[in-house]
């Protein structure tokens, strides 16, 4: 806890530092490639074995997407479901003792950017430039900047949700596993981690598992909703 | 006058620790919107299921989806007061330490604007949740107005964090003295 709960430089390239966030994220990446090799390898117009698994993800991500957004953006599915894939991978990474990409605003306020130049871009192509920007007047031209600052909070408060849980979770960990190791050390056995074995576990399926669920799911909804609504 | 005396004699260091740990717990009062709104959520998320045990499923999770939103404004205290004790921004400043430490004070009671989108986020998801129940057929539709007013309770919520952040990050006060 000397040096904080910020993420560590792990390396430098040509002078530019790379933390964990990032090679954590390659990590991530390296590992939803090579599963979507194996997944897609020799597929066959009748499914066997693995690809009845792949074909019933794909088939729940498109059934989500149509349910939120409406029939017509069918197509926002690849999207949304490759970010529901990297979100869940990287909020699970507490669970196996690395650090999470998303305890990071960076990489959290990137994907909120992308939400909302989505949201504004395909708004404005859906509805026309003139139809969309009139929309910031409504009910009143004199409500134009609450509007505007009600667009603005919509990146804000995505990225922050979702940093401030991941984060707080960690933080909440990493406390309990130095309590617990000063609660070993203070009985005498620095050295046998026994109370780091089984205790953690309940705080763990909390703040990783049900909150790093739970978050991602709230991520994509909300995005989905959000882009659907500048639409229509 | 002899109180101001007496807080002036500590190290500026000292003085700016201490309103940060002070502004630290005043943003966690925040905690007690998200409290009540989920609570409001949980007890019609009750209600919906035994008035429709069929529709429970699309219930429950409607409940868990708006009081994860409802959430958002004790995370943002959260931050704030994280931020204050792990990663403090203000104690290397330069400028006048009570300017500095009321800034940081000032930050945390900024966050309890918390309390207020916490109980309505969670009165629209507990009202969300009831007419899921009701009506399981309309949940996309219900949970997208839900969303959507949500997002709206939220704002407020967003200034205070913003004002808290600008306070902190970008302090405009140690310049004008």
């Amino acid at each position: 806890m000397e040096e904080g709960f910020g993420p560590k430089v792990i390396f430098d390239l040509w002078g530019i530092p790379v933390t964990e966030t990032v090679v954590n994220t390659w990590i991530i990446m390296i590992i939803l490639v090579v599963i979507s090799l194996i997944l897609t390898r020799g597929l066959k117009k009748v499914p066997k074995g693995k690809q009845n698994v792949a074909e019933a993800l794909v088939e729940s991500i498109n059934n989500l997407t149509t349910q939120t957004m409406g029939e017509d953006k069918k197509a926002f599915s690849s999207y949304m479901g490759s970010l529901f894939l990297l979100l869940l991978f990287a909020n699970l990474f507490g669970l196996i003792g690395l650090r999470p990409p998303t305890a990071d605003i960076n990489t959290t306020f990137a994907f909120a950017g992308l939400t909302f130049v989505m949201i504004h871009f395909f708004g404005a192509r859906r509805k026309g430039i003139g139809k969309y920007l009139k929309g910031f007047l409504e009910p009143f031209p004199l409500l134009l900047p609450l509007n505007i600052m009600g667009e603005l909070a919509t990146p804000i408060s995505l990225s922050f949700r979702l940093f401030g849980n991941i984060v707080g979770g960690i933080i909440v960990v990493s406390l309990l596993y130095g309590g617990l190791a000063s609660l070993s050390a203070a009985l005498g056995l620095a050295n046998f981690p026994i109370f780091q074995a089984g205790i953690p576990v309940i705080f763990h399926m909390y703040f990783d598992l049900f909150a790093g669920v739970l978050q991602t799911f709230i991520f994509i909804m909300l995005s989905m909703v959000f882009i659907s609504l500048a639409m229509d | 006058m002899q109180f101001l005396e007496w807080l002036m004699s500590f190290d500026k260091k000292a003085i700016i620790l201490s309103a940060s740990a002070i502004g630290a717990g005043f943003a966690m009062i925040a905690g007690i919107g998200p409290g009540i709104g989920q609570g409001y959520a949980a007890g019609k998320g009750a209600e919906a299921v035994s008035y429709n045990p069929k529709g429970s499923k699309q219930a429950t999770m409607v409940m868990l989806l708006g009081a994860a939103v409802a959430e958002t404004s004790g995370i943002l205290a959260l931050v704030v007061a994280l931020i204050m004790l792990f990663a403090n921004p203000l104690v290397n400043l330069t400028g006048s330490g009570i300017v500095i430490a009321a800034s940081a004070i000032g930050a945390g009671l900024s966050m309890i604007a918390g309390i207020g989108p916490g109980i309505g986020q969670g009165y629209a998801a507990g009202k969300g949740t009831e007419m899921v129940g009701k009506r399981p057929k309309h949940q996309s539709a219900i949970v997208r107005t839900m969303f959507l007013g949500q997002a709206v309770a939220q704002t407020t919520g967003i200034y205070a964090l913003i004002i808290a952040l600008v306070l902190m990050f970008a302090n405009p006060l140690v310049r004008l003295l």
